[in-house]
């Protein structure tokens, strides 16, 4: 049984481009990137060539990137990282109620640590208000962090709309774009942002690397403590492969983006007008907002979202109930009870989101198999 | 058939799921999460972290699907919570039994008929026995010394036609050497018999006392003559029968002969002796099948999991009490443990033992 794979939004597969990249790394007898050496400067070669390919795809300088391990390191080091920074007595962070735990992890540390934290409310579709988030900036908010794309449900939200009131007051304005990266066009300058976080493994690189934007100019202290790599702020020896695969896969995005996202954006209006036809009881979240052209999430009335996905599993159809975020975390979406669902409606919700190598026959069949699982189960429970 | 095994990376579990799945059935594993990962880290519990991605491991080298199923909250509302009220009332609790009733075949049950499985085989040592009329019996494990039948006593009719034990007609040594045939990495791995709720460096009551937080009931310890002789940290480090950890100077042995909830004394004895009684009052009594009749009837009663159950004579009132009188006295009858009724081998159902005197 061949598996359909519509969790795209909790990983894609690395281009073969991408591997081959990687794979030159690994079977080269590349130097350490910081050693005098001629195999150590074709090491550093390889990782200035990645940082101009990354740096291209979002509009920015390659000086302006510093690559992580991921988007959760990327987004830790622009928070606490600007709030070690900087010379206010008391930090204040603004962000939304509906961040990937990569940033509420970060704001609810700095709370525990005597900081404050506002959690911006967002409406029945997954939006944020602009002007409710400038008026919550304060005179000691030192960061606003903003995702650009919701990863539970795909809402685009006005990062671009904060920016002027942030510079003008000195706020640092930081965006979790790991999902937008790669699926939207997403430049820097035109965001107004200081700081991006986004990572490989969305975009068809390799898991374990991601970078964050630094706007030049922008005060920032290191997490971790060492040598000088990354300009010090991310001390240790260089992922070389991994930054390599990720900067191949930075290059390919940005020549196909928009091909991808017409292909997308074609996949889910097949598979919503199928599915709300041929599944009683299915609403789509978030629908009234701009979206991800890849993300459909779906709310099955009567039927837990859990257990569906478990069912379209064995039936080949891999999908999920949300952010894939380790062992058995089975809490409902806070995603979709911040946009008002009720915790029923939340567990009831599952998340389809398409990739590059989806077809619309892979859409056919999907809808299929979630129709036979759904019917099965409220069969079952009669 | 489509078959969900509970699994729990101990190795009873992990043979369950391979015989079946050699017997042909669609199988696939769940284990369920008991626990917070920060509360688990640490313990060599089956429920906790390790125990998932053991299960896990197992399930992949059986080449079947693996899930979790999160029953934090209700493992809390249903065993743990009423453990620690047990204990703070005096009695000993015997948390396997809700476990086994609520949630390995309550929650995990109902998850697995959403997937529309056929059946919920576990690793228990018991046996099942389904009559003409397809009513099923519950019955010991062959192995003796591993036989659980008492921990699954509780569970109804409903619940066990729709179980299976693959691993109850065999003997432990037979799995272990099964599992090492079958080259599964746990084979040689400790019993995790009892270990789901403790950790590495405390037992299961100090773990309800910081759980649940509230004083712990200190007093004082008295012999049955109501003589001080000492003081105690709290009432939940004791249980009936416990001659260690009295930490009274003594020139002879003592025992604990009961825990009185009122005032939180611990009284004692200095005689083995009058730890036997002759008779207990169980309530909330379940039975699997027809309920004795009015006369009352003879079987076999079992006071705790390590027991040899005892001949008695039982009488059952209405209101699902049943008075116990046993042909020969019972050392260490603890009010909070179950008390199980077998035919022989045939559970005939459960009750929960009451302060006696």
């Amino acid at each position: 049984m061949t598996v359909i794979c519509l969790d795209h939004n909790a990983t894609t597969p690395p281009d073969p481009a991408v591997r081959d990249e990687m794979a030159a790394c690994l079977d080269g007898a590349l130097g350490n990137p910081s050693s005098i050496h001629s195999l150590g400067q074709e090491a550093r070669r390889v990782i200035d060539k990645a940082r101009a390919q990354v740096a291209r795809l979002i509009g920015a300088q390659p000086e302006e990137i510093v690559f992580t391990s991921g988007g959760t390191e990327a987004n830790n080091l622009a928070i606490f990282g600007s709030v070690a920074a900087t010379k206010r007595p008391r930090s204040h962070v603004v962000t939304t109620a509906i961040e990937h735990r990569a940033v509420l992890g970060p704001c609810r540390h700095i709370e525990q640590a005597g900081g404050s934290v506002t959690f911006l409310a967002v409406d029945r579709e997954g939006l944020l208000d602009p002007a409710s988030a400038i008026s919550s900036l304060r005179d000691e908010t030192v960061i606003a962090s903003i995702m650009l794309a919701n990863n539970d449900v795909g809402t685009v939200q006005p990062v671009a709309a904060l920016s002027a009131k942030t510079r003008e007051r000195g706020i640092l304005l930081h965006s979790d774009a790991v999902q937008a990266v790669g699926k939207l066009p997403v430049e820097v300058n035109t965001l107004g942002v200081d700081l991006m976080s986004f990572s490989g493994h969305k975009l068809h690189g390799p898991q374990g690397v991601g970078a964050l934007y630094i706007r030049t100019g922008t005060m920032l202290s290191p997490l971790v403590f060492g040598g000088r790599q990354e300009r010090g702020l991310r001390p240790g020896t260089e992922n070389v492969a991994a930054i390599a695969g990720f900067g191949k896969a930075c290059e390919l995005a940005a020549g196909r983006l928009a091909e991808d996202a017409a292909h997308l954006n074609a996949l889910r209006f097949s598979f919503e007008a199928a599915l709300l036809d041929r599944v009683r009881g299915a609403t789509i979240n978030g629908r009234g907002a701009p979206r991800l052209s890849n993300t459909s999430n779906v709310c099955f009335d009567g039927l837990d979202g859990e257990a569906l996905t478990i069912n379209l599993d064995m039936l080949g159809l891999a999908v999920s109930t949300g952010a894939a975020c380790g062992t058995a975390d089975h809490e409902p979406s806070h995603v979709l009870t911040a946009m008002g669902r009720t915790i029923v409606e939340a567990r009831s919700s599952v998340r389809f989101s398409f990739g590059r190598g989806n077809t619309q026959e892979d859409v056919h069949r999907a809808v299929d198999l979630v129709a036979r699982a759904a019917e099965m189960m409220r069969k079952g429970r009669r | 058939m489509t078959i969900a095994v509970a699994m729990s990376g101990g190795v009873d579990s992990s043979v369950a799921a391979a015989l079946l799945r050699d017997e042909g059935h669609q199988v696939f594993g769940v284990t369920l999460k008991l626990r917070e990962c920060h509360e688990a880290r640490g313990s060599r519990s089956c429920c906790g972290v390790d125990g998932i991605a053991r299960a896990r491991a197992i399930a992949g080298q059986l080449g079947i699907p693996h899930y979790v199923v999160d029953c934090v909250r209700e493992f809390d509302e249903h065993v743990l919570r009423p453990a620690w009220d047990a204990y703070s009332n005096g009695r000993t609790p015997s948390p396997c039994l809700p476990c086994n009733e609520h949630i390995k075949f309550g929650v995990l049950l109902s998850w697995a008929r959403q997937l529309g499985v056929s059946r919920l085989a576990t690793g228990h040592y018991a046996r099942l026995t389904i009559d003409a009329r397809g009513r099923p019996s519950l019955l010991r494990g062959q192995d003796p010394d591993k036989d659980q039948s008492y921990f699954l006593a509780g569970l109804t009719e409903l619940q066990l036609g729709a179980v299976l034990f693959p691993v109850g007609h065999l003997r432990k040594q037979e799995v272990r050497d099964l599992a090492r045939t079958m080259g599964l990495s746990n084979a040689d791995a400790r019993d995790s018999q009892d270990a789901c709720l403790v950790g590495p460096d405390q037992s299961f009551a100090e773990m309800l006392l910081e759980r649940f937080g509230g004083e712990s009931r200190s007093g004082l310890i008295v012999d049955d003559e109501g003589h001080v002789l000492g003081r105690h940290p709290g009432i939940h480090h004791f249980t009936v029968g416990q001659r260690k950890g009295l930490l009274v100077p003594s020139t002879g042995r003592l025992w604990v002969k009961a825990i009185r909830a009122e005032d939180g004394a611990i009284v004692v004895t200095g005689d083995e002796g009058d730890l036997y009684e002759d008779h207990l009052v169980a309530t909330g009594v379940s039975w699997l099948g027809e309920a004795p009749c009015e006369r009352g009837t003879d079987c076999d009663v079992q006071v705790r999991y390590r027991h040899v159950a005892e001949a008695a004579h039982i009488e059952a009132s209405g209101d699902g009490t049943v008075s116990v009188v046993f042909r020969r006295p019972v050392r260490a009858i603890t009010p909070g443990q179950a008390a199980v009724f077998y035919d022989g081998a045939r559970v005939l159902g459960r009750g929960w033992i009451q302060a006696c005197c």
